[in-house]
Parts: structure tokens; C-alpha cells; sequence
């Protein structure tokens, strides 16, 4: 198995200048409106200012440690000169003391801000994190439906991952360097200015090499977190289609294409790694190579009488006491360049547009009588033609009305119109005469009780997913809501009656018992508008005769609208609409429709067909 | 950690040379010192300038070399870690792939992304480190032991003292934390679950508003992420400090002993200064060992978290003499006394079932929700495996067949009809990779979804969203149903995957179906459905109840007649 993934060894060239151009995918992403480097550090810098208290205790630790790390070897030498070479032990025992507190004191601080930047970290990135889930809830449906969730996924973990690291380390590491390198060259100042120039040198040597290596990384960076959640995202509909797989036979297939995009992700992970390996190696020699100068010149000037061996020897040390700070320095600006990368896709998620944010004055509605209209209401997908052309109907409080017409017609459309999942492109819609768009998107829907098509349900059990229309609905009271949708008694059977548990994929409970808890938690929401799209469409009828039953009970005094294939199921209903390419092509009980013998009157008896042929 | 060492085997060569190349760049830095002191004794002190020039040319050359090692392991570094990562996600995504439904069970799906990439991410960069930088610290510490053992064996013996206890106390914070990390990666699973649920259930959290509910949710399992990564690296962080302090300590110890050495003429001044400067480079050392083990505790849970997926027995699995050529020539189906429960449950959702469905019939079933009608379907591509008795097509049981060919032949329409992100044709590929234009035409238009996808502006290569958000439910189901035909199969199985169409469309998909030649086996809700077909099979509680034509189950089963009654009564009363 191992032999057929053993690649050759190369890797394709990255091509930088276009890195970033490749589409992400077919679902192009909105151009992020942070793609600046300082922009997205500074977002970051004022979620951390959050804890500006603990901030400054942490960064009052690093002096104290930068101090206690200057003392140490001070002590050690001047001990050395007093004790050792003199001999003099005399206080020899307080010296020691006093290097015992020192060190106690270098321990305790470094622990103290390590304790503590971990938790300035941790609360960020929860805060950040936290931010990113509630804004996804914010962001209008369509959002949902144009991008892969397993790139969503991607962001909320692997991205705030990469901060998280960044976050744990950095900010204490930059500052230790920045006091350190302070410290240096004014100790190098001091002892000869000269040999501080030349210690210099190096300097813009590396400033120049950053550049050109972050240059890279930060594009690198980028994509390979993209990359990773295009991984992810395959990885998720790969696992949740598992089914299709399997029964297509299609492993192999999905397994090349999941290569493809290993692949890829290897290719710019392979670079960025390689490019951000070359930072320490980069400072390490240029290290080397001061050091080396220093000796050389320093060498030059000593033959001339210029400086003493000993300043030579110090500046030695001391160009390493400096390199090593800028070291650092430049391996956090790496580490924080990932970070960036991975804190960008999450703004940008952040910054995405909210579901058109609810009218300042946006009101709400109060008990609400159900008086539904449509007036000159259209609709069209992005570009697309319209799906909804120039509709209008009214229903009356406590009204059923029923939308026929064959399938792409519109009429899941118009529940997405009426709750606002879509907004109309054009005309209004009002419930008890107030424009949906002056109200509450949640206000709105909490008047609303739906049967979707897809009847989705959360890992936990029985009990919490009935639950979920009513959270504080009280056992009995979920209960009951089971028995009138006809669940009880499949419920009861359950291992563990209502606390069994159910998984993600549903494993165990079958598609028409799903519709039936979907059917139990929006009796349980008692809305004043009901919306039952194909609700029965999985239920054997004489399940539905009895549902039918409870709807029916439900729909009392509830303005509803229904989908239905299955005529007979809403002959009952007072209006019936029949559309057909998103227009109204007739309207009127089932008795006036038939009767009109029109495109509703084709469609009845196209199902009565085969019947009448049986019993003939 | 063992049965991931294998996947390093094909970069064995990366590796040595990485690690080669490390060396050279620790012999360099070892080496400047001397170079200096030569400069100093050599050129300076004996007023030679040829001899400054020389070891300060020596200097740079050696830098350089330096460099070059560094940017070559830089690569070769990447190169293993970044190829071992990519191998393990392959090998991990193909074991996947092979899992049965009940391996699929145990690991939600979540768990199963974050393990391939998270956790894999983790092993890469562990590896990457290690070739780069941890070989660095161990050496300096030994290589100072050594050499304070040569400068002075007496006050080097406070060192060997010291080190032990470090490396106990660091084994001990390393077991604690990788168990620690092995939480967190646990809560990163959490965390990935509910951002999963909540973006497959979107529209039911908005139409229920329960938005706060469900940040309340994320936010307790997110909350735990925190407080168990804090928990892990407060663990792993104590260590600095203590580090610091011991070897700290042992300098202190070194001071006093060494006054007396030197008052009693057991060491030099200056062997003194020696040991306490390898005492100061083996604490800077040391502290990288902090970074090391973070690392390594994190690596280990990732990589157990791996190697279980990796080590997962696959429960579901061809047969060693599974035929991996049988044809279905006729496309008979017999279930032969048939019991089956879902894994980890224990109710049997399918009991002592057996019927016989003959070459080219169209067969329909029918019973309530709940009775076993879809988990019967599932057995015949073998999603799972009966419990009891035996599922045979043409007379041989499909456990001889190997499954890809079996369900090659097969075409299935569940249920929900699952698209994935991609055009149009791409998705009825799914039903035949090398089918031509006019097949995916043909299976389109028997499909009854060919004119619609026509109208669309790019036609069959209009982009779908994930799961095919932008098609109604009635296309999605066409959809669906064309992905299915287009292979031509010699079983055709429809779950009830007409709900979604009207009367019409329904009809006349119908009909195309009988030009194709196939067994087909249809679960349905709608009287319409039955009456067209050859035979009716009654489901009740897992087992068949009737079966037979329309008119013959009519007559005999009053769980049939109270079906018609129930859809059709009302209507024929009406019209008649």
C-alpha cells in the first residue's frame, strides 16, 4: 500500500504571482476586504486588548525576567572575581542568598506570564471563535448554500488553530527580544561605537532577506490554509455522501479526486515550510558571519592599536546576545505570518455581509392573526430568470392554502419568500397588513411553524429533537405533541422509548419517522402560521390519513400553507393555487377547480387515471 | 505512536540527510570559538596579519557551508514531513473510504475531519521540528557534560546529579500532557460537531429561531476547548521554569563547591568559569526542551488518534474467493429467510424476511413507515451485512460477488437524493465515469429532468452547491434517479424516490423505465406506483406481510385495502 503512495521526489515550482489568483473553487469566494497584512494584525491586536489588565501584568513579568536573566550572570561573575580568584568567603554565603532569590524570582516570572499569556491566548481565540459562529448564524441562507461546510468547518478549527499557536508564544517573545536588544546595543554603544556600526552591518542584510523569504511565506500561508479547507470540505461531503459512494461503487474515483487535492495541499504546504525553514537558518549564519567579521575587523583595528583583544572578545559575545533577539524576532514574524493567513479567512467569514440586517425601526409582530398577502411579489436566483414572476394572493386568518403545480414551479420559493430565508427582488409581502421586510426576521419566524422537505434532526435524543420547537416545553408536553403527530407509537418501541438516541445520519429510524418528529416539534412550536412543505411525502398514507388527522386539528384557527403532490391530501384545503413557472395559473377551492377544468382539473385526473383503470 | 513509524520508511534517505545536515551546522557553530581563539592568539597576540586573514576566511567559508546545509535540510526537512502528512491523509482517506456503516458509527464524521486534518497537521509539524531542531538541543547538553567531565571530573558530577532528575521530571510532565493534548483534540472534534450540525441544519435552526440555543451549545464546547488547551499548556509550560531554577541551581552549586576546589587546589579559576558557562549553554538548551516536549505530548495524542482510525477492522469486507468478474446476467433476487438489526441495536428491523423477485419484474413495495422497507434495500449493494439468512442474485450469494463488482451493477436511488458540489454532468458521471454525452442525455431524459436541465443557462454544466441546494426537491430526485440509470443496471433500486414528483412527471418516468432491462425493486407510498407494477410486496414490522399483484392483494389484504381506501376512496367517490 505504502509503495503506490511513494512519490518522486519533486515538487512543481509554485508560481507566486498566481497563487493567490486560483479560484478556490466553483463558489468563488466574495474578494476578502482584509487582505492587508497590519489590518488583520490589528484586529487581532484589539481582540487581545480585551485583557489589557492581565496584559500588562504579564508584560511587567517579562521585565522583571528580562531583569532577573541581566542580574544572574552578573552575580555569577561578580562572585567569581570576589570569591573564587580572591578567596575571600567571608559573605560568600549571602551572595548566594541573594543568587538564590534572583533565581527564584527568574523562575517564578517566567512561569507568571507563561500561566497567564496562555490564558490572554485561550480567551482570544474563544472570543474570536465565539464571534465567527454567532455571525454565521447572521448570514443569509443563500450563504449556506454556495459554500462547502466543510470549509466553514475548516476556519472555525484549523484557522483559529494557527492563531492559537501564534498567540500562545509571540507576544512574549517579542517583547522579551525587543527589551533584550535594547539592552545590547546600548551596552554596545557604550563600549565602542565603532564596533557597534560594524556589528550593524548585518542589519539590513537581514532585513533584506526577510523580505524576500515572507514575500513568499505570506502567500504560501495563505494558500495552504485555503487549500486545507478545500481538503476539509471535500473530506465532509465525501463522508456525508458516504452512501452514494459506496452504492456507486465510486471509492476510487472519490479517492483520486481527494489525491488531487492532497496534493495540492502538499505542494504549497511543502513550500511555505521549506521558505519559512530558511528564517532561523538565514539569521543563524548571518549570525556567523558578524561573528566572524567582528573578528576580522576587530582583529585589523587590535593590530593597529584601535581596541583592546578583550572588547574584541565582549563584542563577540555581544553580537551574539543581539542576533539572537532579531532571531527570534524573525521566527515569530513567520509564525505570526501563518497566524495572519489563518486569521484572515476567519474575518473574512466575519466580515461577510449579514443577512440584510433588520431595519433599524424594524418592529415586531404580536399576536398575530394570520393575514397573509402576496402583492406583485417576484423572485429570481442570482441571475437566473425569475423563479417567482409578478405573484400575487391573499390568505384570510385561520385559512389553509394550498400550493400545487409540478415540480421547479416555485412553490418552495414562496416559504422561503414568506419566512425571509430569500428576500422578494421585487413587491411585498404582509402579514396582518405589515410589510415582513418592517419586522424581525426571528420575530417573524417565531410565529412560524415549519415541516420542511428535508427533515433534519440533531445528534441527541428523541426527546431534545421534539424538544427543539419548544425549549421549554415540559416532558408531558413534548409527549403529547409525539402522540399527535402519530410518533408515540413508533417512539415506544424505540430501545429507549424517548431518550434514545439518534445519530447525524439518522442510522435506524427511517425517513418517514424523521418527517414524524418534524411534524411533533412544529406542533410543539403552536405557531400562528404553518408551513408544511411535503411534510407527508415519506409517510405511508395510512400513517398520513391519521397525521391528516392531527394536522387538520393543528391548522384550526392557524393560517397554513401547504405542499403537497398528493391532491387528495389538501382537497380540504380552502384555497388551492396552482402555479406553474413561478405564475399563478389558477386559484380556487378543489370544487371551483375542478369545475374550471383547467390545468388543475389535468393534474387530478392524471392521478385518478390508473385508478379508474383498475376499477374499470 | 508504532504503527505510524512505517510511513517514514520511504523518506529514510530524506531523514539521514536532514539529520546529517543539522550536524554539520552544530560542528560550525562549535567550531567559531577555536576559530576565534586562533584569531586572537595566532593573528593578534603574535601581531600576524596573514593569520587574522586566514581564520577569518576560515570564519566565513564555514558560515557559509553552514548556510547551505541549513537551506538543504530546510528542504529535505519539509520534504519528509509535508510527504509523510500527504501519505497519511491518502492512507487515512482510502481506510475510510472502506468502512462499513458500523465502522462509520463509532467515529462521527466531525471526528473523522479533524483527525485527517488537524491531527495530521500536528504530526507534521512535530516531524519538521525534529528534524530541525531537536536533535540540536540533546547534543548540547551532552556534548557540555562531556566536555565539563574533561574540564573537571569533580565539579562535573554536580551535572550528572542534576540531569537524571530534569529528564525524570520531564518524562513524567510529557506522559501527563499527551494525555492532556489527546482531550483537547477531543474537544476539537466537539467543537467541529456542532459547527458541522449547525451548518447542515441552518434553515431549522433559523425557521425554530433557536440561534441562541444553538451559540449556547457552541459555546460550552468551544469554553471546554479553551479550558482544556490552557489545562495543556500550563502543563507543559511549568517546565521552563523549573528547568531554569535546577540548572540554576546547579550553577550555585557549582560556585560553592568551586571555592573550595580552588582554596584546596582541586580546580582552577578558570575551570570553574568553564563549568559555569556549559552549565549556562545546557539551560539555554534545556529550555528548548519545554518547546520539545509540548510538541511530542501533542504529536502523541494526535498520533494515536490516527493510528485508531488506521487500525480499525474494517467489519464489512469481501470474501478472499469473492468473485470480482460475476456478471448479473438476469437479475433474480431472492431473500432467503432474512433477519437483520442495525449495528448496536438490538431490535431487528428486518425478521426471517424471505421473498423472490424474478429477471425484468417491476416490483413495489409498499408498508408503513418505520417497517424495514429501506434497511431491506440496504442489503442488497451489501451496506451491511443480514444477521441471519442469505440475499442471493441469480441464484449465488452476493457474498461470493466481490462488492465493487456487485454494486457496480446496481443502480440506487436513495432516499435523499445526495448530490455533491460540481456541474450537472459531473454528478450523473457518478453513475458511469466514461459514459458519453448521448448516455448522460439519454439517462437524463428517461429521468424526465433532461428539458429542465436544457433550460438552465450553462445547461449540464451548471455548478451544483453542496448536497445540490440550488435544484428543487423534485429535480434533486431526478437528479438522482439519471445518476442511477446512466450506468444501464441490472437492478434498479427506487427509495421511494418519487415522493418529490408529481403525478405527470411520475408517469412518465415510469414508463421510461420499462425500456430499460432491469429488475426493478420500488419502495412507494403512492397507490399509482403499485398498481403499474408486476408485483406488490406488504412490509409490516419487518417481515412481508402479502404479497402479490394489485388486484390479487386488493382482494386478500385488508392492510391494502385500507392503503387504497385511504388515497384513493375518497377521490373516486368524488368523481364517480
Amino acid at each position: 500500500m505504502l509503495n503506490e503512495l511513494k512519490k518522486p521526489f519533486q515538487y512543481k515550482k509554485i508560481d507566486l504571482d498566481h497563487i493567490e489568483a486560483k479560484k478556490p473553487g466553483a463558489y468563488s469566494f466574495q474578494k476578502p476586504k482584509t487582505d492587508n497584512f497590519w489590518g488583520t494584525v490589528k484586529r487581532v491586536g484589539g481582540y487581545l486588548a480585551e485583557s489589557k489588565g492581565l496584559l500588562t501584568y504579564v508584560i511587567l513579568m517579562i521585565v522583571l525576567s528580562s531583569a532577573m536573566a541581566l542580574l544572574g550572570p552578573f552575580l555569577v561573575g561578580v562572585s567569581i572575581d570576589n570569591y573564587i580568584v580572591n578567596n575571600e568567603l567571608g559573605t560568600f554565603g549571602y551572595m548566594l542568598l541573594a543568587l538564590a532569590v534572583v533565581y527564584l524570582l527568574h523562575s517564578l516570572s517566567v512561569w507568571q506570564q507563561h500561566m497567564w499569556m496562555i490564558r490572554i491566548a485561550q480567551d482570544t481565540v474563544f472570543k474570536m471563535r465565539t464571534k465567527l459562529f454567532r455571525h454565521l448564524h447572521k448570514l443569509p441562507i443563500p450563504f449556506f448554500d454556495k459554500r462547502q461546510h466543510g470549509d466553514l468547518m475548516s476556519r472555525v478549527t484549523n484557522d483559529m488553530e494557527n492563531v492559537s499557536n501564534t498567540l500562545n508564544s509571540s507576544v512574549i517573545q517579542v517583547v522579551s527580544s525587543i527589551l533584550t536588544l535594547v539592552g545590547t546595543i546600548a551596552v554596545m554603544l557604550w563600549l565602542s561605537p565603532l564596533m557597534t556600526v560594524i556589528t550593524m552591518l548585518i542589519v539590513p542584510a537581514m532585513v533584506f532577506g526577510m523580505k524576500w523569504i515572507t514575500k513568499r511565506t505570506s502567500k504560501l500561508f495563505k494558500a495552504q490554509q485555503r487549500n486545507l479547507g478545500e481538503l476539509n470540505g471535500y473530506i465532509q461531503e465525501t463522508m456525508s455522501g458516504q452512501r452514494i459512494v459506496k452504492t456507486f461503487s465510486q471509492e476510487e474515483k472519490v479517492i483520486a479526486e481527494f489525491m488531487e487535492k492532497n496534493e495540492q495541499l502538499r505542494g504549497t504546504a511543502f513550500w511555505a515550510q521549506t521558505f519559512s525553514g530558511f528564517i532561523p537558518k538565514l539569521m543563524n549564519t548571518l549570525n556567523n558571519l558578524s561573528f566572524a567579521v567582528i573578528a576580522f575587523v576587530g582583529g585589523i583595528l587590535a593590530l593597529n592599536g584601535m581596541v583592546s583583544i578583550g572588547v574584541i572578545v565582549i563584542f563577540a559575545e555581544y553580537a551574539r546576545q543581539f542576533t539572537r533577539p532579531l532571531n527570534d524576532l524573525a521566527n515569530q514574524f513567520n509564525l505570526l505570518l501563518s497566524a495572519v493567513a489563518g486569521a484572515e479567512r476567519v474575518f473574512n467569514i466575519i466580515d461577510e455581509e449579514e443577512e440584510a440586517n433588520d431595519e433599524e425601526d424594524a418592529g415586531e409582530l404580536n399576536g398575530v392573526a394570520g393575514a397573509v398577502r402576496f402583492n406583485h411579489v417576484s423572485f429570481s436566483y442570482e441571475g437566473n430568470d425569475d423563479t417567482i414572476n409578478d405573484l400575487s394572493f391573499r390568505a384570510a386568518p385561520g385559512e389553509t392554502v394550498a400550493f400545487v403545480g409540478p415540480t421547479g414551479a416555485g412553490k418552495t420559493t414562496l416559504i422561503n419568500l414568506l419566512s425571509r430565508f430569500y428576500e422578494a427582488t421585487d413587491g411585498k409581502i404582509t402579514i396582518d397588513g405589515k410589510d415582513i421586510t418592517t419586522v424581525k426576521r426571528e420575530n417573524l419566524r417565531r410565529h412560524m411553524g415549519f415541516v420542511l422537505q428535508d427533515s433534519f434532526l440533531f445528534e441527541g435524543t428523541i426527546r431534545e429533537n421534539i424538544r427543539y420547537g419548544r425549549l421549554d416545553a415540559t416532558d408531558e408536553e413534548v409527549e403529547e405533541a409525539a402522540r399527535l403527530a402519530n410518533a408515540r407509537s413508533f417512539i415506544e418501541k424505540m430501545p429507549d422509548a424517548f431518550d434514545t438516541k439518534l445519530s447525524v445520519d439518522g442510522g435506524g429510524i427511517s425517513q418517514g419517522q424523521r418527517q414524524l418528529l418534524a411534524i411533533a416539534r412544529a406542533i410543539l412550536a403552536d405557531p400562528s402560521i404553518l408551513i408544511l412543505d411535503e411534510a407527508t411525502s415519506s409517510i405511508d398514507t395510512v400513517t398520513e390519513l391519521k397525521i391528516q388527522e392531527a394536522l387538520q386539528r393543528l391548522m384550526e384557527g392557524r393560517t397554513s400553507f401547504v405542499i403537497a403532490h398528493r391532491l387528495n391530501t389538501i382537497q380540504n384545503a380552502d384555497q388551492i393555487i396552482v402555479l406553474d413557472q413561478g405564475e399563478i395559473v389558477e386559484k380556487g377551492s378543489h370544487e371551483d377547480l375542478l369545475e374550471e377544468e383547467g390545468f388543475y382539473h389535468g393534474l387530478y385526473h392524471s392521478q385518478l387515471k390508473d385508478e379508474m383503470q383498475t376499477t374499470s | 505512536m508504532r504503527t505510524l513509524f512505517p510511513f517514514l520508511k520511504p523518506y529514510k534517505l530524506a531523514i539521514y540527510v536532514a539529520l546529517t545536515l543539522t550536524l554539520v551546522e552544530l560542528a560550525v557553530e562549535l567550531l567559531h570559538p577555536y576559530f576565534m581563539s586562533r584569531i586572537i592568539d595566532d593573528g593578534i597576540v603574535a601581531g600576524d596579519l596573514s593569520q587574522v586573514m586566514y581564520w577569518g576566511g576560515i570564519m566565513v567559508a564555514s558560515s557559509l557551508v553552514a548556510f547551505a546545509a541549513g537551506i538543504t535540510n530546510s528542504f529535505f526537512a519539509a520534504h519528509t514531513s509535508q510527504g509523510t502528512g500527504f501519505d497519511l491523509r491518502s492512507k487515512l482517506f482510502r481506510k475510510i473510504q472502506g468502512f462499513s456503516f458500523s465502522n462509520f458509527s463509532k467515529y462521527p464524521t466531525s471526528s473523522l475531519i479533524t483527525r485527517m486534518t488537524n491531527d495530521v497537521t500536528q504530526l507534521q509539524n512535530t516531524l519538521f521540528m525534529s528534524l530541525r531542531i531537536m536533535l540540536r538541543a540533546p547534543l548540547l547538553v551532552i556534548g557540555s557534560v562531556v566536555m565539563a567531565f574533561l574540564v573537571n571530573p569533580t565539579l562535573a558530577l554536580i551535572l550528572v546529579v542534576g540531569v537524571p532528575l530534569l529528564l525524570a521530571f520531564l518524562l513524567l510532565i510529557m506522559k501527563r500532557a499527551g494525555r492532556l493534548f489527546k482531550e483537547v483534540q477531543q474537544r476539537v472534534d466537539n467543537v467541529n460537531g456542532v459547527v458541522q450540525e449547525n451548518l447542515a441544519g441552518i434553515r431549522l435552526i433559523k425557521a425554530f429561531t433557536r440561534r441562541k440555543h444553538e451559540n449556547k451549545r457552541f459555546i460550552k464546547a468551544s469554553g471546554e476547548l479553551k479550558d482544556r488547551t490552557v489545562r495543556a499548556l500550563r502543563t507543559v509550560e511549568i517546565t521552563m521554569p523549573i528547568i531554569l531554577l535546577i540548572m540554576n541551581l546547579s550553577i550555585m552549586a557549582v560556585l560553592w563547591f568551586g571555592s573550595f576546589q580552588v582554596n584546596t587546589g582541586g580546580a582552577t579559576v578558570g575551570e570553574v568559569v568553564a563549568i559555569v558557562n556549559y552549565t549556562t549553554r545546557m539551560s539555554g538548551a534545556m529550555t528548548v526542551f519545554s518547546m520539545i516536549i509540548m510538541i511530542f505530548s501533542r504529536a502523541k495524542a494526535s498520533a494515536s488518534r490516527v493510528a485508531d482510525v488506521l487500525n480499525e477492522e474494517v467489519d464489512l469486507k469481501d470474501r478472499e474467493d469473492a468473485d470480482p468478474n460475476k456478471r448479473i446476467h438476469d437479475g433474480k433476487i431472492a431473500f432467503d429467510r432474512v433477519s437483520f438489526a442495525y449495528p448496536g441495536t438490538e431490535t431487528p428491523v428486518l425478521d426471517d424476511l424471505s421473498f423472490q423477485v424474478n429477471p425484468g419484474e417491476k416490483v413495489a413495495i409498499m408498508g408503513a413507515t418505520g417497517s424495514g422497507k429501506s434497511s431491506l434495500f440496504q442489503l442488497i449493494p451489501r451496506l451491511y451485512d443480514p444477521d441471519k439468512g442469505t440475499v442471493f442474485i441469480d441464484g449465488t450469494d452476493i457474498s461470493n460477488v466481490t462488492m465493487e463488482r456487485l454494486r457496480k451493477q446496481i443502480g440506487f436511488v436513495p432516499q435523499e437524493a445526495m448530490l455533491f458540489t460540481g456541474s450537472i454532468k459531473n454528478n450523473i458521471l457518478w453513475g458511469k465515469e466514461d459514459a458519453s454525452m448521448e448516455e448522460i442525455e439519454q439517462a437524463a431524459k428517461s429521468a424526465q429532468i433532461h428539458d429542465t436541465i436544457a433550460k438552465l443557462p450553462n445547461g449540464y454544466e451548471t455548478e451544483l452547491g453542496q448536497k445540490g441546494v440550488n435544484l428543487s426537491g423534485g429535480q434533486k430526485q431526478r437528479l438522482s434517479i439519471a445518476r442511477a440509470l446512466v450506468r444501464k443496471p441490472k437492478i434498479l433500486l427506487l427509495d421511494d424516490s418519487t415522493s418529490a414528483l408529481d403525478m405527470k412527471t411520475e408517469a412518465k418516468l415510469l414508463d421510461a423505465l420499462d425500456t430499460y432491462q432491469c429488475t426493478t425493486l420500488l419502495i412507494t407510498q403512492k397507490m399509482s406506483t403499485t398498481i403499474n407494477a408486476d408485483k406488490v410486496l406488504l412490509v409490516e414490522d419487518g417481515r412481508i406481510t402479502a404479497e402479490g399483484t394489485h388486484d390479487e392483494l386488493l382482494e386478500h389484504s385488508s392492510l391494502y385495502q385500507r392503503i387504497y381506501e385511504s388515497q384513493i376512496g375518497e377521490g373516486r367517490a368524488d368523481h364517480a
